[in-house]
């Protein structure tokens, strides 16, 4: 079942990497166990949670469903490529920070590299517009709500607009803590 | 999972229940059988190329043992079939009804598939255990033809 | 005034590395002559296993071992009891847990069955097919009530019987209660299963280290200090040799607090018998089978109310699928039943319920955690009640809710805590008309009709649910100030996506005056702490938040007592401000926290007696009981007829988890869980047939639902603080999902009125609506205006 070995050529990153893969070694697990760029997250191995997303050529593509052989000669960016050094972040990652978009984070490096794209195609991108972008992404924690409105504020920043700023629900009557004192005297 | 239908074979009854017990016969009635080969007592041994939907095609094993046999006018047929992604296990009861010359066949399987290939390709079974069924049925009325017509042309008189 | 971090939104500190694609998940882990691990499952739901033949798998090119059963030896044991049952009065539970690998039976389709240890995954996953299994199908039992007749094929012989537990808890006197009653209803109600489906799947990987004598073991479980003690017992080690790391998690939502199985306790044995690094990671498909599942029960439910709709007593009894084995013990059961009297007076119920075994993947929680069950038939039994009496659906339960002076309230049976199920304290009714106000109830009439005549049919559900969160036995919490001035928190939690390590750092940072990003707190690794339980039932900021608050506030007298040396003024005098202790009076006689920190663990001169170097305590915090949160959901949905297609157009959640430490965190649960809610009520089913084969087991067929099926929900907060803790807190994480169904059934039927159907089962889902619209009789003649 096993086939030779086939020598591959990826840009990764801005990086060149040079490596002889089986045929049938999967681009997520060339990325993620070959290269040790694991941020890039494989959910379902069948294309549809979109965790595994990654650019090739600039194209978001599920790296579940290519061969590391189909990515040779071709430039590939994940989600360690994205912040611009160390210690700083994408603007599309600091508006999912400062939205609350991510939770658990398994699934955030998809929607990041799926959103990469999506966004310098839509720069003002309507609710809608956007939830049919990160359709293709499945999220267990967050309920999206909070995912769409980082991207509405990555958006609304990028082009200078006024920031939305982060609200919650109100709190009906807000109580203090009970004193230690009090819970003590029950 | 039930299969069930007619359908009519140009060719007599007798005829008919004879092929349908030749193993050779048998294998081009199963799409993807490679071969079969009889084991004695109704009982058949091969293998079969099995592909569902997202499930890639992979060689299982097979077995096959006609029973109750009542000729030319009945049989049940076990079709065992197992490899690394799941089984099928189908049991079909098979009737031959004389009409004139031609035959028609009579039947009812309760197909069961388990394992990996339920869980992925349920979507699809119910076509392709149908689908199946009609290129197996065709595949042995071409099969009858050709041997027909090799009987009359063995058997000039 | 120190500043207050408690209450507020902060940016969480786990971001950054999550964001960057440089957090610790347990697949990222590589090492050095990491050997790779696929399983052999059945296919079989129930059937004799007469044989594995593995020796061409063995001679396989890369594969370094095939472990069978009889492979095992002495370690070949069924898992412990995880939960032993409450200590109820005529309880039967009846006990079979998983095995490591199948030996004699096979049990439910995914049971492992050989374990292949290869070079490379790949490798693994091609040895599956050289080996050989001879099973012999047996008939599988898949309908809870065939599984108790008595001529049912029964799955662990040695019980004799598919029953796994009965149990019974009374309060009051239903019949009586019914004999006085105008309206008597009573129904049958199915829930149906449905997968946790944490985007990231289970995951294990073990380093056997004979040099030092220690084994270390990355795991994807919600409760890393259990799983450290049971396999150090397990394998023969003390548990200071076995460290057990739950790195960042990718959701667990319940599953993954299931402890010991089969994969977890294999893998570190494989380490160790081959001295060779071995990871497991499980694919999505091996998740459908293998992992535990929640949800399936059948209840016959019966209430009677007076005329003016008060409750005059409640009947349930139910059936509940445990699948294949029941080593969670009676947990999702016993919610269930306590879960089901809501926040309501209920001065009579009479509940029953019995467990059984099927063929199908064990049972254990899932977000909810058998609660949905018993707000679904609870909150059905009064609309259908409402309907009876002509009243409307909020009136009914403003009506019956507990009020302020009931509490504490004790229903007078036993939750799953073993502790009597009693209410700490609630507030129902503001809860009810904020969310009527919210999803503009009085107005909806009108809303409805208008939407009728442009041919649109519009329906709103409103439920309340009650969920006890919170419960003991206990966690712990060290915070040590550190040279730097920087703080460090450590609990035994693992964590999975809910923000510990902001929470904490919020609680930590409040109680020092340090600005939180300064705060970190560490989760999941057994060697930064040694004792706790782990993350379930809601509990996580509840019990290791307290414990946090506590180990703060001993850090906080070390501070000022050591500033008030080295300042040489009274304790009194000093007070914290931003990192540093300084002089109120004086307030340019400062000292950073670093300073302190190093003071306080001098290389020279004494450390005072009766103090302890160093600027460190470690605290631990046990409630007596729960702590109990509340809400209301409600809902306007929008139902297509002729397609059965439904839309969420509006949710509402107003609930109350006492005092909030982190409000967008907060949202983010409930939002999330409203998605899990909404997933379980229309999209989520697992399909099993009555083979017990599972049909849908991909997310090709198992739809979860996308950024297009989820609204945002609007969300109001009530604090209602829990007398149990310092803080106030009640748990949070499954609130978003318990009611949903029911808002959602409500909801549906409101938007059919005029075609008088009634849903007794969920998940729903297109179909099955579809079905429902067929059977429903023709409109009343009176024509179709709501």
């Amino acid at each position: 079942m096993t086939a030779l070995p086939t020598e591959v050529s990826v840009l990764v990153n801005g990086t060149s990497h040079r490596r002889a893969v089986e045929p049938r070694l999967l681009l997520s697990d060339f990325l993620r166990h070959d290269l040790g760029l694991t941020g890039t997250h494989v959910g379902c191995e069948h294309g549809v949670c979109g965790a595994c997303t990654v650019l090739m050529d600039g194209e978001a593509v599920r790296s579940c469903l290519v061969f590391a052989v189909q990515a040779d000669g071709r430039e590939v960016a994940t989600v360690e490529g994205l912040a611009p050094r160390d210690g700083a972040l994408h603007p599309l990652q600091e508006a999912f920070r400062d939205a609350h978009g991510l939770q658990c984070g398994f699934c955030t490096p998809g929607f990041l590299m799926t959103l990469v794209p999506f966004l310098a195609e839509n720069p003002d991108p309507d609710e809608h517009t956007i939830r049919e972008a990160i359709s293709g992404n499945l999220c267990r924690c967050t309920g999206y709500a909070n995912i769409v409105h980082a991207v509405r504020l990555a958006a609304d920043r990028a082009a200078g607009r006024a920031e939305v700023p982060m609200s919650t629900g109100e709190t009906i009557d807000p109580v203090e803590a009970p004193e230690a004192a009090a819970l003590e005297a029950r | 999972m039930i299969v069930d239908g007619e359908y009519t074979f140009p060719a007599p009854r007798q005829t008919v229940w004879t092929l349908l017990q030749d193993p050779d016969v048998l294998v081009k009635a199963m799409p993807g059988a490679k071969h079969l080969t009889s084991t004695g007592d109704g009982a058949y041994e091969g293998v079969i190329r099995i592909g569902v939907g997202p499930v890639t095609a992979a060689e299982w094993s097979l077995t096959v043992l006609l029973s109750d046999r009542t000729p030319p006018e009945s049989y049940t047929m076990q079709v065992d079939s197992k490899g690394t992604l799941g089984f099928t296990r189908g049991n079909a009861k098979v009737e031959l009804l004389d009409e004139a010359g031609s035959t028609r066949m009579r039947y009812r399987a309760d197909l069961q598939v388990g394992g990996k290939v339920a869980g992925v390709g349920q979507r699809l079974l119910d076509q392709v255990a149908k689908m199946m069924t009609k290129q197996g049925l065709e595949a042995l009325s071409r099969e009858m033809k050709t041997r027909l017509a090799e009987d009359q042309e063995a058997a000039p008189a | 005034m120190s500043r207050r971090y408690v209450g507020e939104w902060v940016t969480r500190n786990e971001d950054q590395r999550l964001l960057t694609g440089h957090a610790l998940f347990v697949d990222d882990v590589r090492l050095e002559g990491m050997l790779h691990v696929a399983f052999v499952r059945s296919d079989h739901a129930h059937a004799v296993l007469r044989g594995v033949d593995a020796s061409a798998a063995r001679a396989r090119p890369g594969v370094v071992a095939v472990y069978t059963a009889e492979d095992l030896g002495d370690y070949w044991q069924p898992g412990p009891l995880l939960v032993p049952p409450p200590p109820i009065d005529g309880i039967v539970f009846n006990l079979a847990t998983q095995v490591p690998l199948a030996k004699d039976r096979l049990r439910h389709v995914g049971e492992p069955i050989a374990m292949v240890v290869a070079e490379s995954r790949y490798l693994a996953e091609d040895a599956l097919a050289d080996v050989v299994v001879d099973a012999e199908p047996l008939e599988p039992v898949t309908d809870l009530e065939r599984a108790l007749e008595p001529d049912a094929p029964v799955i662990h012989p040695q019980l004799g019987t598919n029953l796994a537990a009965h149990v019974v808890q009374r309060h009051g006197d239903y019949e009586e209660a019914k004999s006085r009653a105008d309206l008597v209803l009573s129904r049958r109600f199915h829930y149906d299963r449905g997968a946790s489906a944490a985007i990231e799947n289970r995951a294990v990987a073990a380093r056997w280290d004979g040099q030092a004598q220690e084994l270390t073991i990355w795991d994807t479980t919600q409760a890393p200090i259990p799983i450290r003690n049971g396999l150090a017992g397990m394998l023969g080690l003390m548990q200071s040799q076995v460290r057990v790391v739950a790195p960042f998690v990718g959701g667990g939502f319940g599953p993954k607090i299931m402890m010991f199985y089969p994969e977890e306790v294999l893998v570190p044995w494989a380490a160790m018998r081959l001295g060779r690094p071995v990871k497991w990671t499980e694919d999505r498909q091996e998740n459908f089978f293998a992992t535990t599942q929640e949800r399936g029960q059948v209840h016959d439910a019966e209430i009677a109310l007076s005329r003016d709709g008060r409750i005059l007593g409640v009947r349930d009894s139910f059936l509940h699928d445990t699948g294949a084995y029941d080593p969670y013990g009676l947990t999702v059961p016993i919610n269930s039943q306590c879960t089901l009297l809501g926040p309501y007076d209920v001065p009579a119920y009479d509940a029953e319920f019995r467990a059984v075994f099927t063929n199908r993947t064990t049972v254990t929680p899932v977000r909810g955690a058998g609660r949905q069950h018993g707000v679904f038939v609870m909150e059905r039994l009064l609309d259908f009640a409402a309907r009876e009496l002509g009243m409307d659906a909020a009136e009914i339960r403003r009506v019956n809710y507990l009020v302020q002076d009931d509490f504490p309230h004790d229903h007078k049976i036993l939750f799953q805590d073993f502790q009597p199920l009693v209410y700490d304290s609630g507030n129902y009714r503001p809860a009810l008309e904020k969310a009527l106000e919210l999803i503009r109830w009085e107005g909806f009439p009108e809303e409805k009709r208008r939407a009728r005549e442009e041919g649109r049919r519009l329906g709103v559900g409103v439920v309340s649910y009650v969920e006890g969160t919170g419960i003991g036995p206990y966690e712990g919490a060290r915070v040590t100030i550190e040279p730097s001035g920087r703080v460090r928190v450590a609990t035994g939690l693992g964590t999975q996506g809910q923000g510990h390590y902001t929470a904490f750092a919020q609680i930590v940072a409040e109680a020092l005056d340090v600005d939180v990003a300064r705060v970190g707190v560490v989760t999941g690794d057994t060697r930064e702490f040694n004792w706790g339980t782990g993350t379930f039932a809601s509990r996580g900021a509840v019990v290791a938040g307290s414990a946090c608050h506590a180990a703060a506030q001993a850090v906080r007298a070390k501070v000022l007592g050591v500033a008030a040396r080295v300042l040489n003024v009274p304790e009194g005098e000093v007070e914290l401000w931003d990192g540093h202790a300084r002089v109120r009076a004086e307030p340019q006689r400062s000292l950073p926290y670093g300073e302190l920190a190093m003071r306080a663990n001098p290389l020279r001169g004494g450390v005072s007696p009766g103090t302890e170097p160093g600027l460190e305590a470690t605290a631990y915090f046990g409630p007596d009981r729960g702590s109990t949160a509340s809400g209301v959901h409600a809902v306007v949905v929008e139902v297509d007829a002729e397609t059965a297609m439904a839309k969420f157009l509006r949710y509402v959640v107003v609930h109350d988890c006492g005092k909030l430490i982190n409000p967008v965190l907060v949202e983010g649960q409930v939002q999330g869980g409203v998605a899990h809610g909404i997933g379980n009520a229309f999209f989520e089913k697992l399909h099993y047939d009555e083979s017990g084969q599972l049909q849908n087991a991909s997310f090709m067929d198992y739809l979860l639902p996308t950024a297009l099926d989820v609204p945002e929900v609007s969300m109001a907060h009530r604090e209602t603080p829990a007398p149990m803790n310092p803080l106030g807190l009640k748990g949070v994480g499954e609130a978003g999902c318990i009611p949903t169904g029911a808002a959602f059934a409500q909801a549906v039927e409101d938007a059919l009125s005029d075609l008088s159907i009634e849903i007794r089962e969920i998940p729903l889902s297109p179909n099955r609506l579809f079905e429902l619209l067929r059977e429903a009789p023709a409109p009343s003649s009176q024509g179709t205006a709501p």
